[in-house]
């Protein structure tokens, strides 16, 4: 198993034990006022069985605050996620602490700058990357290159999927679109690994019946399904951070009771972000503190109940550069989610708001999360670790502690030293050409790709996997998803990449 | 007495006030003042907002509450219109919405309470709209141009089948056709047929008054 980083001290709390009740007692009154709008019927008729008051004609579920607390009571606080490789199962929850890789639509020229979609070639080399380096534990091949060149868009998914099982042994994120987690479920099962699936929630107080779906489908095939529950403040949901953050608790109470009547005890996890909205354009702003205060809140109130979380803070920056305003919206934001009880933290690679991915970004910021892990794992504690009688030694100068067996032992032991970032002295920096971190990553990137092998897939799981891309793009080209034109480009780039 | 409550009203927008000028325009209508006057009203308050947005002194809560408290009014001022057998004056017609699939909303309303807030009439039908309903109300409305807005790449096929849809009916000659949001690019727009493309909402305001050259 990946044991990733463990938190070694108590998350650091935002709210007080009154704010806390507050926020809940918010989202209690909410579900029982207002409701949730379910669009699907099945999960409706579940919840009436169960105790709500359903409008079936509205679509409206009002949930009372005891089927709720107990729905709560119900959520598994961790849960296992086996990868196709044991060696990368990962538990989440608890003080475990996991970087996923980020997301992002579309390629990124690193001269010009300009986005592109992405071919199938650059999609799998994305993907080998994000199995060698050591601090991603969770990989997105779902929701890296999401704009993939001549694949139709109902494919995107699958095809970024089997891509991703691949060329990573590692659990893979999934989605829901138009049905797809039904081919996404055989995949994973084909090759002997959970997923870590994502679903669309419409914010605000809504779940559509693609959501609601996809949710029990995941559930029945026994994978943890993780509902994505951002906001944009004063957009989506209230400007105000507290009232943010009632609106996304009375909605994740909405998912547990809906996913928890049908199938007691599944494990899930809340996906969440709050962002900001620039109210000069209506962009969602990743830049400001509200989406690291919003964030520290929400783990919060999820650690209170128990769920484990999903925290999206540095998914993606607003710079549409890897750059200085890139590395601080990113890191600082996901620095603050790790510390206040984040499990998962979306991170490596993505930026410019959804719209870029970049290995090199990926491999800089894998160092960024080896330095927080660093700061989570916190300093080891013991009688050797205080080293007294060594102080004692060593006394005075000329006494040093280099030569010493305790220096020997300790030295790289409470620290994480970074792969690519410029630690050089000025002389040597100045002698091996100048180079700065993203020339470094560029290297790396190039020397992963020649030399990184990862886990292939037996014979029989290459086609088992094979033959259900098959079957789904017969299927959608048959739902008339695909059109002709479509279908002859998407060939042709499929015969490209192999 | 007339001016004084045509005044009101178009305080009430400038106040974000719906409630208000929605009974305003009542009352307006009741005392037999002129329906083009109440329209005059309402229209140079949610220029003046524009205006001031445009100028980066308001942002888009106050333009989008302004534009609210117009909306609230509007159908009530339009209905005497309707029944006196005339057309409402403005710089044209303009149906928007969020195409089938997609439910991102903000992005469309920002352009439909900017292009309010230019002098267009804009018949917002929301978010998740199926091509028939787009079909229905151009045959309906006779709009200038229909808008259509996707933010996720799946759904951006799908202004493709509205415009098949448009052509299919027999509506498409005459009738301009736009398209915006996140998974949109000008090749795409080309490449289903569409007239013009903005990427944000501003520029979709330009584009409509450049493709009705006003």
């Amino acid at each position: 198993m990946l044991k990733g980083f463990t938190r070694s001290y108590p998350p650091l709390h935002m709210l007080t034990a009154e704010q806390e009740a507050s926020i809940h007692g918010g989202a209690l009154y909410t579900m029982q006022k207002t409701g949730m709008q379910i669009e699907h019927q099945g999960a409706l008729s579940l919840m009436a069985e169960a105790g709500c008051e359903v409008d079936f004609e509205a679509q409206r579920v009002r949930i009372p605050s005891w089927l709720i607390e107990e729905c709560l009571r119900k959520v598994p606080s961790q849960f296992r996620l086996k990868a196709r490789d044991p060696k990368q199962d990962l538990m989440v929850g608890g003080d475990s602490v996991y970087f996923m890789q980020g997301m992002g639509m579309r390629y990124i020229d690193l001269d010009t700058w300009e986005t592109r979609p992405a071919t199938g070639a650059e999609h799998r080399d994305a993907m080998i990357v994000a199995d060698a380096l050591p601090n991603i534990h969770l990989a997105e091949a779902w929701e890296i290159y999401t704009d993939r060149r001549n694949v139709p868009p109902v494919m995107g998914m699958l095809e970024n999927l089997a891509s991703g099982i691949r060329y990573s042994s590692k659990t893979q994120v999934a989605g829901n679109i138009k049905d797809t987690e039904i081919f996404a479920i055989e995949m994973a099962k084909a090759v002997g690994t959970d997923l870590f699936p994502e679903i669309e929630h419409a914010c605000p107080l809504t779940i559509q019946e693609g959501g609601a779906d996809a949710a029990f489908r995941y559930a029945e095939a026994g994978i943890p399904f993780v509902p994505a529950l951002s906001v944009s403040s004063g957009a989506t949901g209230p400007a105000t951070l507290a009232g943010a953050v009632v609106l996304k608790i009375a909605e994740t109470m909405a998912w547990v009771v809906m996913t928890q009547v049908h199938k007691p005890g599944a494990p899930m996890a809340i996906h969440h972000g709050i962002s900001a909205t620039d109210m000069r354009t209506g962009n969602k702003v990743l830049s400001t503190p509200s989406r690291g205060v919003g964030t520290a809140m929400m783990n919060q109130m999820l650690r209170v109940y128990g769920i484990p979380i999903w925290s999206n803070t540095g998914f993606a920056s607003t710079s549409k550069k890897i750059d200085f305003q890139a590395g601080y919206e990113k890191s600082v934001g996901t620095l603050l989610s790790a510390l206040t009880g984040g499990h998962v933290q979306m991170y490596q690679g993505g930026s410019s708001t959804e719209l870029m991915y970049s290995p090199e970004m990926a491999v800089m910021e894998d160092d960024v999360a080896g330095w927080i892990g660093g700061v989570l794992e916190g300093p080891i504690f013991n009688e050797e670790t205080l080293a007294i009688d060594l102080i004692n030694e060593v006394g005075p100068i000329p006494g040093h502690y280099m030569g010493t067996a305790h220096t020997r032992k300790w030295w790289n032991k409470e620290d994480y030293f970074p792969q690519v970032a410029d630690i050089e002295a000025y002389a040597s920096w100045a002698a091996t050409g100048k180079k700065d971190m993203l020339d470094n990553a560029k290297d790396k990137v190039a020397e992963i790709l020649a030399n990184h092998k990862p886990l292939p897939l037996s014979a029989g799981e290459d086609q088992a996997l094979e033959g259900i891309l098959v079957e789904a793009r017969n299927h959608y080209r048959a739902k008339g998803m695909i059109s002709d034109d479509e279908w002859a480009l998407y060939m042709t780039e499929l015969e490209l990449t192999d | 007495m007339e001016n004084e409550i045509l005044a009101k009203l178009g305080k009430a927008v400038k106040e974000y006030d719906a409630p208000g000028a929605a009974a305003l325009a009542g009352q307006a209508m009741e005392l037999g003042i002129e329906p083009s006057l109440a329209l005059d009203a309402l229209t140079e308050s949610i220029r003046e907002v524009g205006d001031a947005f445009a100028t980066g002194e308001l942002f888009l809560p106050e333009l989008v509450g302004a534009a609210e408290a117009m909306e609230a009014a509007m159908p009530i001022v339009e209905k005497v219109i309707k029944q006196r057998g005339e057309t409402r004056a403005s710089a044209g017609k303009v149906i928007a919405g969020t195409v089938f699939g997609d439910i991102h909303n903000i992005g469309k309303t920002i352009f439909s309470t900017l292009l309010t807030a230019d002098g267009f009439e804009v018949i917002d039908l929301g978010i998740n709209v199926p091509a028939e309903k787009f079909v229905e109300t151009v045959r309906l409305e006779q709009p200038a141009v229909v808008a259509m807005s996707a933010l996720l790449t799946i759904t951006a096929q799908e202004q493709r089948n509205v415009i098949e849809a448009l052509t299919a009916a027999g509506l498409r000659d005459g009738l301009k056709v736009i398209v915006g949001g996140g998974a949109i690019s000008q090749r795409f727009a080309e490449s289903i047929g569409a007239d013009g493309y903005a990427p944000t909402a501003p520029g979709g305001v330009s584009l409509t008054r450049e493709l009705l050259q006003i």
